[in-house]
């Protein structure tokens, strides 16, 4: 039996791309690993050295990382929960026949397409105390008798921000399911219309049946993304006041600006550790699908 | 198998090629850099027409547009063919100083750079900034600048070298407005219980409708309110060293009062620097503590209804020396063209136009003795709180005290979420932490 010839060809013309993948992606990867068992603090530089476990021993001793881990999660979920809620609306709204549905469309992807540090400046404003919008319009309707410090106090701050979230997201889970929407052939429903099924049965047996693996797909990468969002929280508060908007990833940047990157690495591993475990299922349905 | 031997070929002489360009590029800087070492005339000489850049911030749009001045009539003006070429990066509470120091650790900062004496260890202990020994003790204007700035700039580094020309400084004083201070009945504070009693009297309800519309004092609590805040701690007969010690603790505790009783704006937890100037010239509040830069601002919106005191003694006086300095890195490959620029803006021209612009004190002491500063009551008020003016002590925890740690902690301490005991022995253990 003739041995099949190995053909170096795919491997050969795929390895620029790879070296490139593994200098980009893997190397950095590998200094943050090698970064986190040392105290490797900049401000410091005569004293890095290698120092085990003392990061993560540290870090599960630091009461602010506590809260960010579950400033963290309160941000995924309500932000990414809401995103999917208020995207799923406006698409269902977005795929009805009117006039202008071509403008709506484009005018509703604004907050998607603006970058997130304007926006977290722009929601700063208009939260503002002093001088904001919101505050007027509420007064001038009554609704309040005195102007709510959004931002400047610790129970109302972090609602604001996941808020500013909510509204930035809206727009890219509606255009990922309206196209998702636009896939679905007519004649299901034309079928459900001729066996008398209501509009909600068609939703509920239809629609969302039929969407559930770009609701999945789009739920997954919105996790990563808002979990890993740093701008919009750090334009909008810092992370304060008092810790109560620092999320994992806005702690990270922190401790990494003041260049203690030993433990900053650390977190940001943890981090990443927490998203692969939300990523590893996306990945896998990828795989499936490929092959 | 010819292709393959094609491709091969190809690749070799394009690694070749990328190799030989790359050892080119590196070499330069080693040549240069071996040139800068000897200090030669011929050096001199080979600096002539380098282009050097030079990062700064500017308060505003007024002082961007200042400095892109000074530059161009320095580059038209230098006899040696010198081009600086000015990058304004945003302040950003002190994020500038973080920017600065990943771009000159990664191999992308500027030749020279405004700088502030806080980031001085973080700097030197990466070996980044040039000793200035040498260029300063050649340098005919030298005796122009006192000694004490010198003798500053030295224990900024810890060492006895200079690594910081000097620029100028801004002592913190009491902006006020005469005609709320007329309205409540108050004079211009002469101690700290006064100044305490001023804060809660400006506090008015103007119109009668039972809420507050002028606060007693612009309070800053986001990043770099640590300056002001120093002045109450001090007041008590506290200090940055021990801010655990009662009279510390009671400073605080003054600090939350004004903030408690509603004699701050209810925004004071995270007002920074835009926020404690738009409410000051607004008019919701009566006092705010701020330097020279804002000066010709405010009198631009006030006219003669603005004016300033330097903040009061208690048990204690303190106030805040802000300063600017600028910094050569030791990667310039122009180091004696960045020198010129820097002796420019510390004793020439650029220092006159700056200071007489920006209403900073000048280093410069034949700059200081100009009519401008001699009768100027805001530089009167710097002036006066020269003698009592000292800085956060500076360490290498001092970065990460100021942008996070301060602010979070007298946030909590300001919303009630921590007594002033339990603030301050966070504030002391992470400013003096090993």
């Amino acid at each position: 039996m003739k041995k099949k010839k190995f053909n170096f060809w795919p491997y050969l013309l795929i390895s620029p791309a790879l070296l490139i993948v593994a200098f980009v992606v893997f190397y950095p990867i590998i200094e943050a690993i090698f970064m986190s068992f040392q105290n490797y603090d900049l401000r410091r530089p005569d004293k890095i050295s290698f120092v085990g476990f003392e990061n993560y021993i540290e870090m599960f001793n630091d009461p602010t990382f506590w809260l960010a881990v579950k400033n963290t999660l309160i941000w995924v979920i309500f932000g990414v929960g809401l995103q999917f809620f208020f995207g799923f609306i406006l698409e269902l709204l977005l795929n009805q026949q009117f006039k202008g549905r071509g403008f709506v469309r484009a005018v509703s992807l604004i907050p998607w397409a603006t970058p997130g540090v304007l926006i977290g400046l722009m929601w700063k404003w208009i939260y503002d105390g002093n001088y904001g919008v919101l505050n007027d319009i509420l007064l001038k309707l009554h609704l309040i008798d005195a102007p709510i410090m959004f931002l400047s106090q610790t129970s109302t701050a972090f609602g604001s921000v996941i808020v500013t979230i909510i509204w930035q997201g809206i727009p890219f889970f509606a255009i990922m399911i309206l196209a998702g929407l636009q896939g679905i052939p007519h004649e299901m429903y034309e079928a459900a219309d001729i066996d008398g099924a209501t509009k909600l049965q068609k939703l509920f047996r239809i629609t969302i049946p039929t969407l559930k693996n770009v609701i999945f797909i789009t739920i997954i990468l919105r996790v990563i993304w808002v979990a890993n969002s740093v701008d919009i929280i750090y334009s909008m508060t810092g992370g304060g006041p008092s810790y109560s908007t620092q999320t994992l990833s806005v702690y990270i940047f922190n401790k990494a600006t003041v260049l203690d990157l030993g433990y900053s690495s650390g977190m940001a591993l943890l981090l990443m550790f927490m998203l692969a475990s939300v990523a590893i299922p996306y990945i896998r349905n990828s795989f499936k699908e490929g092959s | 198998m010819k292709r393959l031997l094609f491709i091969c070929v190809v690749a070799l002489i394009s690694a070749v090629l990328f190799g030989c360009t790359a050892a080119r590029n590196s070499a330069d800087p080693n040549a240069n850099n071996s040139e800068d070492s000897t200090g030669s005339t011929e050096e001199n000489n080979s600096e002539e027409g380098a282009t050097i850049t030079y990062w700064y911030w500017a308060d505003n749009s007024e002082y961007s547009q200042l400095m892109q001045d000074i530059i161009k009539e320095f580059n038209e003006t230098n006899d040696k063919g010198i081009t600086v070429v000015g990058e304004e990066y945003p302040w950003d509470g002190g994020g500038y100083s973080e920017t600065l120091f990943t771009a000159a650790i990664g191999g992308g900062g500027p030749d020279v750079a405004s700088f502030k004496l806080t980031s001085t260890p973080l700097f030197t202990a990466n070996d980044l900034l040039l000793n200035l020994d040498d260029y300063i003790a050649n340098w005919d204007k030298k005796d122009d600048i006192d000694s004490n700035i010198y003798d500053i700039m030295k224990q900024a580094s810890g060492t006895d070298s200079i690594y910081l020309m000097p620029w100028n400084t801004q002592v913190l004083y009491v902006y006020y407005r005469p005609s709320i201070f007329e309205e409540a009945g108050v004079e211009v504070p002469t101690t700290y219980e006064e100044l305490l009693t001023a804060i809660e009297k400006t506090t008015m309800d103007t119109n009668g409708d039972g809420k507050t519309d002028v606060y007693g004092f612009g309070m800053r609590g986001a990043t770099g309110g640590q300056e002001p805040w120093g002045s109450f701690i001090h007041a008590r007969g506290g200090s940055f060293d021990d801010l655990t010690s009662e009279a510390s603790i009671q400073g605080m505790k003054d600090f939350i009062d004004i903030y408690s009783n509603g004699y701050a704006p209810p925004t004071a937890s995270t007002d920074g620097f835009n926020e404690i100037i738009a409410n000051f010239k607004s008019g919701r509040t009566a006092m705010t503590i701020h330097h020279t830069g804002s000066s010709a601002e405010m009198v631009d919106t006030f006219g003669d209804d603005v004016s300033a005191f330097p903040f009061p003694a208690g048990e204690g006086q303190w106030t805040s020396m802000g300063d600017t300095e600028n910094v050569i890195f030791e990667s310039s490959q122009h180091k004696d063209a960045a020198f010129e620029w820097v002796a420019y803006l510390a004793a020439e021209k650029g220092q006159e136009d700056w200071t007489v612009a920006t209403g900073n004190v000048p280093v410069s002491k034949s700059v200081q003795e100009l009519d401008f500063f001699q009768d100027n009551e805001f530089m009167k008020a710097s002036i006066e709180g020269m003698p009592f003016a000292g800085i956060v002590p500076i360490k290498d925890t001092t970065t990460e005290w100021i942008s996070t740690i301060w602010p979070n902690t007298v946030a909590a301490a300001l919303l009630g979420d921590k007594s002033a005991e339990e603030a301050m022995k966070i504030l002391q253990e992470e400013l003096h932490a090993e």
